[in-house]
């Protein structure tokens, strides 16, 4: 898969529990309607909150057929969403 | 509960007598006391919980605990010194053992890495090998345990490994070829509570892979679109398919703390044929432990113990079956081994304990509701008495003096049963604190004063988790690190103080620091780029040290173990308002921060100042009343137009209406024609109340506001009077405290009417 260019980068923080999710939503809220690429690089813990967050931002660009995907997921990153069975990202998943 | 489990609770609540026990021993033995006593106190400790897990199949709980024991048998007999170095590796074993012990209770798992190397850690000390797993024989020698005369049968494979495992091992028979892999369904749907409580889906799922193969898949139906979301609210449900050859009850355990926090199922896709007659859902029915007793009595020759232990079984009391420990086997238990000729030692040891039982709480709180009515009954009837002009020699009189007296005993007496000292609490905190300082780096003393103040034990089971989040925020933003404390001339250990002690017929909880304080503009410049409060707000130190207590605020930039579950003050404040208490902070920039709970005594009894305001019947509590007098007209000063202060030998200080505080009258009471309290609050601040009358001294029972009605401002709680009416107990504190608020409040007030 080909990013445009022109694609905002949005940085994940490391800990992405509940305290993160309100703000992870109002900033990729603030990057709606642009190509999305996520660096997922630094997470170490996702929680359920921030998950459904991303599941939402991954359906919300879907239907906007706007591009989206997440690079360089950490491997506490890739391990937390095989475990919570999160397939639906899985194939936005963008090694290196 | 089924007879079963009912044992196992007996068991987890005895541990946590064996491992404060063991802390306990261990801190004695840090001190110096390493006579044969005190050594072994620990290794009994270590090995009953070493024995009972065995009799429960916790295999890491077993194994770690026999490493531990291992360690202790070489102090006892002497081939190792208990040198500094040694208690302290045991201390932190201690607290391994202890997450064991939890783990094995409430499902969760304890971090391999860290059981292992304290594990290695205390196999260095005896200098053996690293163990392999442990052979059936290392686990024979415990003379607490040898009490299975109720063996089923001696080729099942299981009864000998553990000393006393026929119960669980029996249940286990009754499937001829071992447990067998099943699948489960769980479907999981995450309440918002679940995420608000802290808890954590993905840990959940962790538990659930910890027990077999899981295969999980996510339902995103009501997740909305990411503009629609809202970020705290749960959207996403689950479905697990989990192989494993574990029991429901155990894949139920993963839920305990969540329970009712989400929609669970949990169902068998599959039923083996060999448990046809068993109900799913209750592997372990008390059917099936008495059809195992029945089976177990045809072996035994000594029918009438296999018929005691039945009856135990059957009482729905929880009955300590397992029998760990010599000291703790309960008396029935001991004669049933007597009387099968076992364990002499277990009935021997049995003589020396001093009698205790469980009780089912709710019969307590049942006895104690009822006493409190018969001291309202009581009260009544002598005011009858009093109101019928019988005189005070007669019979009667003296007959009620007796009443009363008895009757106080009987209280006192009742609410002893419940109370019981924080240090239960403060217990746990020297570990959280060697805990916290090795994360943080930082070289900390913790002390503590005042653990014998007692307490109601519902106030008990919820204050840990505001003290150890306070303990937790002390240490890591208030104490510096060793270099920085050396620079600003302290030195290089901080002290963390934690002191608890009754003061105005509640209970004040200190914690303290000697660290840098509160960073003052740092709290002020969060609050203001979080948007708590206006850029130009011109607030009080008091009120900048307050904002941390504001939702929302967190000064720490990550969430860290140290911080734990990522919640903020706020969350402590809350839950010690949910108690009916406060909390206050006072900081000095360089010299540390101190936090002060305070919370009532629920259910206690309190003496009280009875005095009337307006036709209004209130109770101050004596324990805050520091003397009573007529102001005289020269003492009173106005400084305002409502505010007065008396001058009390030479000091001035502010009095209160408290019909007017209140709202019970709108004209303020005359000085010189009411009776002024002088009162002292948290912290020494004094004030004097204003009321119209005293009537008398009296012990009333105290009535929860919060509970019946809801919590009121400068009101601690409610009484019934002798008479039938109700009484309100002043809140002392809060009245003192309010008096700067309600001086706020007519300010305004007059500006408004100006």
């Amino acid at each position: 898969m080909t990013e445009p260019a022109s694609a905002s980068r949005l940085q994940l923080i490391e800990n992405l529990d509940l305290k993160a999710a309100a703000s992870l939503r109002s900033e990729l809220l603030s990057l709606r309607h642009m190509p999305l690429d996520i660096d997922a690089s630094n997470v170490q813990r996702l929680g359920g909150l921030c998950l459904q967050v991303l599941m939402s931002a991954q359906a919300t660009w879907a239907a906007d057929t706007i591009p989206f995907a997440i690079s360089s997921p950490s491997p506490a990153f890739q391990e937390a969403l095989s475990l919570f069975g999160a397939e639906d990202l899985q194939p936005y998943l963008q090694q290196g | 509960m089924d007879p079963l489990e009912a044992i196992k609770v007996t068991f987890f609540q005895e541990c946590e007598e064996q491992l404060s026990e063991l802390e306990s021993g261990l801190l004695a033995m840090e001190q110096g006391e390493t006579d044969s006593e005190t050594v072994n106190a620990v290794f009994r400790a270590v090995h009953s919980i070493k024995g009972g897990a065995g009799a429960f199949s916790l295999e890491p709980l077993v194994r770690f605990a026999h490493v531990f024991e291992t360690t202790l048998d070489d102090v006892r007999a002497g081939k190792l010194a208990p040198d500094n170095n040694v208690v302290k590796v045991m201390l932190r074993a201690a607290d391994v053992l202890a997450d064991h012990v939890r783990a094995a209770r409430d499902g969760g798992v304890v971090e391999e890495a860290r059981s292992q190397e304290l594990a290695a850690a205390l196999e260095a000390l005896n200098g053996e090998a690293p163990l392999a797993p442990i052979a059936s024989e290392d686990l024979d020698d415990m003379p607490g345990l040898e009490f299975i005369p109720l063996t089923v049968s001696d080729d099942d494979g299981f009864g000998d490994d553990f000393g006393f495992t026929p119960l669980s091992a029996g249940i286990i028979d009754l499937e001829p070829e071992g447990p067998a892999l099943r699948r489960w369904t769980v479907q999981l749907r995450p309440k918002n509570a679940l995420y608000a409580k802290a808890n954590e889906t993905g840990l959940l799922l962790r538990e659930l892979k910890r027990l077999g193969d899981i295969q999980v898949s996510i339902d995103p139906a009501e997740l909305p679109r990411l503009a629609e979301l809202e970020p705290e609210q749960a959207y996403l449900a689950w479905t697990v398919v989990l192989t494993t050859d574990r029991s429901q009850s155990d894949i139920q355990e993963v839920f305990e703390f969540v329970d009712g926090d989400c929609d669970l199922t949990i169902t068998a896709d599959d039923v083996p044929s060999s448990l046809p007659t068993l109900d799913e859902a209750n592997i372990d029915e008390p059917f099936d432990v008495m059809a195992l007793i029945q089976q177990a009595q045809a072996d035994v020759q000594a029918a009438p113990a296999a018929a005691i232990m039945a009856e135990i079984l059957a009482a729905p009391a929880p009955a300590p079956v397992f029998a760990a420990s010599a000291p703790s086997i309960p008396a029935p238990l001991a004669a049933t081994a007597a009387a099968a000729g076992v364990a002499p030692d277990a009935a021997h040891g049995a003589a020396a304990q001093q009698a205790t039982i469980r009780v089912d709480l709710d019969r307590v709180d049942r006895l104690i509701d009822l006493v409190g009515e018969l001291v309202i009954n009581q009260a009544m009837l002598a005011q009858r008495v009093t109101e019928s002009g019988v005189p005070r020699s007669s019979n009667i009189a003296m007959g009620l003096d007796d009443l009363e007296h008895l009757t106080r005993e009987i209280q006192d007496s009742v609410m002893a049963i419940r109370a019981q000292p924080v240090k239960s609490v403060f217990q746990r905190m020297p570990r959280l604190v060697r805990e916290v300082a090795a994360m943080t780096g930082k070289q900390v003393r913790l002390v503590t004063e005042g653990e014998g103040t007692e307490v109601d034990k519902t106030v008990i089971e919820r204050l840990t988790d505001p003290i150890t989040h306070m303990i937790r925020n002390a240490i890591d933003h208030g104490l510096e690190r060793p270099e920085v404390r050396v620079a600003a001339g302290k030195g290089p250990e901080g002290t963390v103080r934690l002191s608890a002690a009754h003061r105005s017929g509640r209970i004040v909880i200190e914690v303290s620091d000697d660290g840098k304080g509160i960073d003052r503009p740092r709290v002020r410049q969060i609050a203001i780029d979080k948007g708590l409060i206006e850029v130009d707000s011109n607030l009080s130190d008091e009120d900048v040290d307050n904002l941390i207590f504001m939702p929302g605020f967190s000064t720490a930039s990550s969430v860290s173990d140290i911080s734990g579950r990522g919640v903020g003050m706020d969350v402590v404040k809350r839950s010690i308002q949910g108690l009916g208490g406060r909390i206050a902070i006072t900081s000095r920039p360089g010299q540390g921060s101190t936090f002060t709970l305070s919370l009532p005594l629920t259910l206690a009894v309190l003496d009280g100042m009875v005095v009337s305001v307006c036709d209004h019947t209130l109770v101050a509590p004596l324990t805050a009343i520091i003397e009573s007098l007529q102001p005289k007209a020269q003492d009173v000063r106005a400084i305002g137009p409502d505010a007065y202060v008396i001058a009390i030998r030479d000091t001035y200080t502010p009095l209160i209406d408290v019909g007017a505080m209140l709202g019970y009258r709108t004209t303020p009471l005359d000085p010189t024609k009411g009776v002024a309290l002088l009162v002292e609050g948290e912290g020494g601040a004094r004030a004097a109340l204003m009321v119209d009358a005293i009537q008398g001294q009296r012990q009333v029972v105290i009535k929860s506001l919060e509970a019946n009605y809801r919590q009121v401002e400068g009101i601690a709680a409610a009484t019934i009077l002798g008479d039938g009416r109700v009484a309100l107990i002043l809140d002392v504190d809060n009245v003192v405290a309010a008096r700067r608020r309600e001086k706020a409040r007519s300010d305004a007030k007059l500006a408004a009417a100006g």
